[in-house]
């Protein structure tokens, strides 16, 4: 007996419900979730200027593919341990307490995975 | 001893400086290096002609295109690195990838790397020393209008100043606005018009503001 | 806080949202050992033998001092020649021989 496996079938579902992604494959962090980006002060090397620390902004948009967290790039690391850095967008206002242009002015920059908290 | 293929070697001619203390150094890593095979003796040559063949031409061709084919502009924005390469051929000789932003009536783009230099290099070329420099870096996150306005560039109130900092893998493109009056204008015309200050985001494109190159 | 403290904790090239003055809108046209130097940083970062991140690191890693003061292809330079001396690719004394190699070579001197 021949039983044709269509994309529709119900083996091929029940398969593709069964698929299980390694450990870092799905981002943590989606387009609109509101971020925090950590507090802490890393000794050298580290890509998160001062002025983003602990501000409150919104994932714009995952990077992909995930990639090498660059504060281990600085030393010598050039392959394995991915992650995925995200475009957050902070208000110039959440940034600069009394600054001076209109409210909807933003900042968008790339922040490694390992510092955003899920507010 | 040995003789080594120095290269990018020239003759000095009597009015030119003797080399100072870095240069020195530059030649003495090169030639190490390329003694030690860790490098080919050709490839800071070809990597020479890499960097001069990058200018802002080749990003004032991406945006003329994307001004009178919509197709284009909507494939450029999704993703700007395969596109650049694609359609113009503007190969992405390092590990970075594109994202253009795009400037519209309510978005105005501006870009900066306020941690060091990150500057699409591959279709802008080498960035202008001020973008390098502490006053730019400093102050484009913080007062973006104002920094524009030394540009000779004011924003409108209701339109938001959106200026993107680059810390990772990711460069940016400014797509410039599309100015008034060009309707009749050829893709070449257009090109001509767009400067590197427009794809860096601190000047509009204006019909006054023509590249001389 | 012990004020030495924030010299570890900010980068000396941290600097967004310091104060700062007026742009100069300069440029300059790069010296040929400059675009060398560029060519170089691309070519050792192609090869990974020092990639664009360490050469990053390792400028930061110059201090405040040699920051403000080395032009931006110097602080390239400088870096190159410590990084390789980290990664054993080269020693220092290698180094110091061949640039007094180059300099004879330049004064048209023999070479000793």
């Amino acid at each position: 007996m021949n039983s044709k496996m269509t994309s529709a079938s119900p083996t091929n579902a029940k398969a593709t419900r069964q698929i299980v992604k390694a450990l870092g494959e799905e981002p943590a962090f989606k387009a609109g979730d509101r971020v925090r980006i950590s507090v802490r002060y890393p000794v050298g090397h580290y890509r998160v200027p001062i002025y983003m620390r602990g501000k409150r902004g919104t994932v714009e948009k995952i990077l992909k593919p995930a990639a090498i967290n660059n504060e281990e790039e600085g030393f010598g690391r050039n392959a394995g341990s991915k992650g995925f850095y995200y475009r957050v967008a902070v208000p110039l206002t959440e940034l600069w307490p009394g600054y001076a242009g209109p409210p909807q002015d933003r900042l968008v920059i790339e922040v490694f995975e390992t510092w955003l908290e899920r507010i | 001893m040995a003789t080594h293929d120095h290269d990018h070697e020239h003759p000095k001619s009597a009015d030119e400086p003797a080399p100072g203390y870095y240069e020195i150094m530059e030649t003495a890593l090169r030639e190490l290096l390329i003694d030690k095979k860790l490098i080919g003796p050709g490839e800071i040559r070809r990597q020479i002609e890499v960097l001069d063949s990058r200018t802002p031409a080749l990003g004032a061709k991406v945006v003329a295109r994307a001004w009178v084919d919509p197709e284009f502009r909507a494939r450029l924005l999704a993703n700007g690195r395969a596109v650049c390469e694609s359609d113009f051929g503007i190969s992405f000789y390092d590990d970075t990838q594109l994202i253009v932003l795009e400037n519209t009536e309510k978005i105005h783009n501006v870009i900066v790397c306020t941690l060091c230099s990150c500057y699409p290099r591959p279709v802008l070329g080498l960035p202008p020393d001020w973008y390098k420099a502490k006053e730019y870096r400093a102050r484009a996150v913080k007062e973006p209008r104002a920094v524009l306005s030394e540009f000779g560039t004011d924003i409108p109130e209701d339109v938001e100043v959106r200026i993107s900092d680059s810390t990772a893998m990711v460069r940016y493109l400014v797509l410039p606005q599309r100015p008034a009056g060009t309707g009749n204008s050829t893709e070449e015309q257009l090109a001509a018009l767009v400067t590197r200050d427009a794809m860096i985001g601190v000047v509009k494109v204006n019909l006054e503001n023509r590249n001389t190159l | 806080m012990n004020q030495t403290e924030a010299l570890v904790k900010r980068l000396p090239n941290d600097i967004g949202g310091l104060p700062a003055d007026r742009i100069q809108q300069t440029d300059h046209q790069l010296l040929p050992w400059e675009k060398r130097c560029h060519a170089l940083a691309d070519v050792l970062d192609f090869h990974k033998i020092i990639n664009t991140e360490e050469k990053r690191r390792g400028v930061e890693q110059l201090g405040g001092e040699m920051v403000g003061k080395l032009t931006y292809y110097e602080r390239w330079i400088v870096v190159f020649a410590f990084i390789l001396f980290e990664k054993g690719i080269l020693t220092p004394d290698e180094l110091a021989q061949k640039m007094k190699q180059v300099e004879a070579r330049n004064n048209g001197q023999a070479i000793t």
